[in-house]
């Protein structure tokens, strides 16, 4: 039976300076299965967790270990890590088919071995017509896509993506989406980092919010939202009576603010209480008959988040 | 949990030997130089000197035949040539400068458009080492130069053995050594120094104009060296002469170096051979200041 560690991404109080400049510090993190997003603005230490993930970089301090296999390891280390870097990094000359091949090779297939696996990943991400051609040819979507092959080759346990997403039109933005679903739900690690906060959204089942390289918050989005009392959540309410529902929601003492929308057709509650209030307003609606169109949270989202965190808004590719 | 049906399956097969997987790098930079024809002419002309000498060699061996096809004068001339070390030493000088050459143009290409493309993180994020890393670029000069130079100069000596007798071998295992051991320290030493300068010089120019900057001007500048301050020592400035130094201390067995410009004095020839090894160490140190797998960005 494996132990808990042996699935998960474990930093032990890692620091990672690089002579006086803080990458990270002191970070405590276990990632389970899952699609785990780092968030935090240039500078904020992601690209320098992502590099200390994959064995890139050493800490100065502490420990890494992914899947309970440290980088110390690199033949069982690598073949459990795919790594896809944020740069359009390839080498001159090769085509798609060859960087894929390659790489295989690096992990120890033979050519033959490799060259089977490489058709088969590279149909995967949906290139296989220009597989042969120069990558130095292909539009900025089909460097993505196979980055994503390079990635992926190996059919490896961690999946670390640096930006995925950028670069992608919107139709293989959803096919990439949905390929980390399908990539989390079998039970796999998908660690992105994107600094385009909808998708992170979308994306994640939780996140790491980073900045000036400490880890500020972990876990999932709605769980760190609740946990940060000194900012009540907010409520958005589309319905036809606002004024109706506002005056009633005071009866708890939970909720600090009811804002109605300009156009009477909505208004924003601030509760520091969320489950009790939905209680509240289901039996304001059955009570008064009012007619919804829309509940949700408006601020339990990672920009919001972030922004109630640190101050700035999580913008950033570092 | 919901578990995807998966159709791509992690390869469980046999994985080939870790001591070799450096060998990969080459695999496309080798096609790439050889489906150039400039390249292939250039490797071409650097194996005339080894031609010539084979030929002489040949002929050496059938000054007999010759005077039977009437060709006295040739036979007279060839009769006065030895095959010995001084013939090889004149043979590994003129392969010194063509070697070094390959290296100068192939080089430079070599790691600089990994380091502008970040392409490093791409090698490293596998298993496979910056150490491995430095011996695949390694390998592309090493081979490419081995062709020009031990290979080819151990056929010299195989011909001469097959032309002669065993005991010319063995009387001349030195040469042997020369070829092999001589080869090597060059190679090594300026295949080092060209990935190094790719390594530090983005710009392919650039890095070949450095490279030839390093054999030419400190050579010009050992020279002037000696002249002030009238000594020999200038002379391990001069990649060249260090590397004569050790051909004639393999070949001709000379433990002592004549200084050839400058003043007359004279060095031992292990101080060739020290240069070249300083040479390769800050080469080395050099690489493994910039081959890093993260490019970090202050």
């Amino acid at each position: 039976m494996a132990s808990s560690e042996d699935r998960q991404i474990v930093f032990d109080n890692v620091s990672k300076s690089y002579g006086e400049v803080l990458g990270v510090n002191h970070v405590n993190l276990s990632l389970e299965p899952g699609i785990t997003s780092l968030v935090g603005p240039n500078g904020a230490g992601k690209t320098t967790l992502m590099n200390l993930m994959t064995g890139l970089l050493r800490p100065s301090k502490g420990t890494v270990s992914v899947l309970g296999v440290s980088p110390s390891d690199p033949e069982v280390f690598y073949r459990n890590i795919g790594y896809c870097s944020q740069f359009e990094a390839f080498p001159r000359g090769l085509s798609g088919y060859q960087m894929v091949h390659s790489t295989l090779m690096l992990h120890g297939l033979s050519p033959q071995k490799a060259e089977e696996r490489s058709w088969n990943v590279i149909e995967r991400v949906g290139m296989t017509e220009a597989a042969r051609r120069r990558v130095a040819g292909y539009s900025k979507g089909m460097r993505q896509r196979i980055r994503l092959a390079l990635a992926l080759a190996h059919d490896p346990k961690v999946l670390v993506l640096d930006e995925p997403l950028n670069g992608l039109d919107p139709m293989a933005r959803n096919e990439a989406i949905e390929l980390f679903r399908k990539f989390a739900e079998s039970g796999m690690h998908v660690v992105i980092s994107s600094h385009i906060m909808h998708e992170v959204d979308i994306i994640s089942d939780r996140v790491v919010m980073m900045s000036g390289g400490y880890v500020v918050a972990e876990g999932d989005i709605q769980g760190v939202r609740h946990e940060m009392e000194e900012h009540p959540i907010q409520i958005l309410i589309r319905c036809d009576r606002p004024g109706l529902i506002a005056a009633n929601v005071f009866e708890q003492d939970s909720v600090v603010e009811a804002r109605i929308h300009s156009d009477g057709l909505g208004l924003l509650v601030s509760t520091r209480d969320p489950d009790r209030f939905y209680d509240l307003l289901n039996r304001i609606i059955l009570q008064h008959r009012i007619s919804i169109e829309a509940v949700s949270p408006a601020d339990e989202n990672v920009h919001a988040v972030y922004q109630y965190l640190v101050g700035g808004n999580g913008m950033g590719t570092s | 949990m919901a578990v995807y049906k998966r159709t791509y399956t992690r390869y469980t097969g046999p994985l080939t030997d870790e001591r070799w997987r450096f060998t990969i790098l080459p695999r496309f930079m080798l096609k790439t130089v050889f489906s150039s024809r400039i390249a292939l002419l250039a490797l071409l002309i650097a194996m005339i000197p080894h031609l010539i000498a084979l030929v002489l060699i040949y002929l050496r061996s059938h000054v007999d035949s010759l005077i039977a096809l009437q060709l006295q004068d040739m036979a007279q001339e060839l009769q006065y040539l030895n095959i010995d070390g001084r013939f090889f030493l004149v043979v590994f000088a003129f392969e010194t400068f063509i070697s070094f050459a390959i290296v100068a143009f192939l080089g430079p290409g070599l790691v600089s458009p990994d380091l502008s493309n970040n392409a490093l993180p791409l090698y490293l994020s596998r298993p496979f080492s910056r150490a491995e890393y430095v011996m695949g670029k390694l390998s592309v000069l090493a081979l490419l130069t081995s062709a020009v130079t031990w290979i080819p100069g151990l056929l010299l000596f195989f011909l001469q053995t097959v032309m002669t007798e065993l005991s010319w071998a063995t009387g001349n295992v030195r040469i042997l050594a020369g070829i092999v051991v001589g080869s090597w320290i060059w190679i090594l030493t300026t295949s080092m120094l060209a990935l190094a300068m790719s390594a530090w010089v983005k710009w392919r120019t650039i890095a070949t104009a450095s490279l030839l900057g390093i054999y030419f001007v400190a050579a010009g500048f050992g020279t002037v060296t000696n002249e002030i301050l009238n000594t020999g020592y200038g002379t391990v400035l001069n990649m060249a002469s260090n590397m004569r130094m050790v051909w004639r201390w393999f070949f001709l067995g000379e433990s002592v170096y004549r200084v050839e410009v400058g003043p007359s004095v004279t060095l031992p020839a292990w101080t060739g051979l020290a240069a070249m090894a300083v040479i390769c160490s800050v080469a080395l140190l050099l690489l493994a200041w910039k081959i890093r797998p993260a490019e970090v960005v202050r």
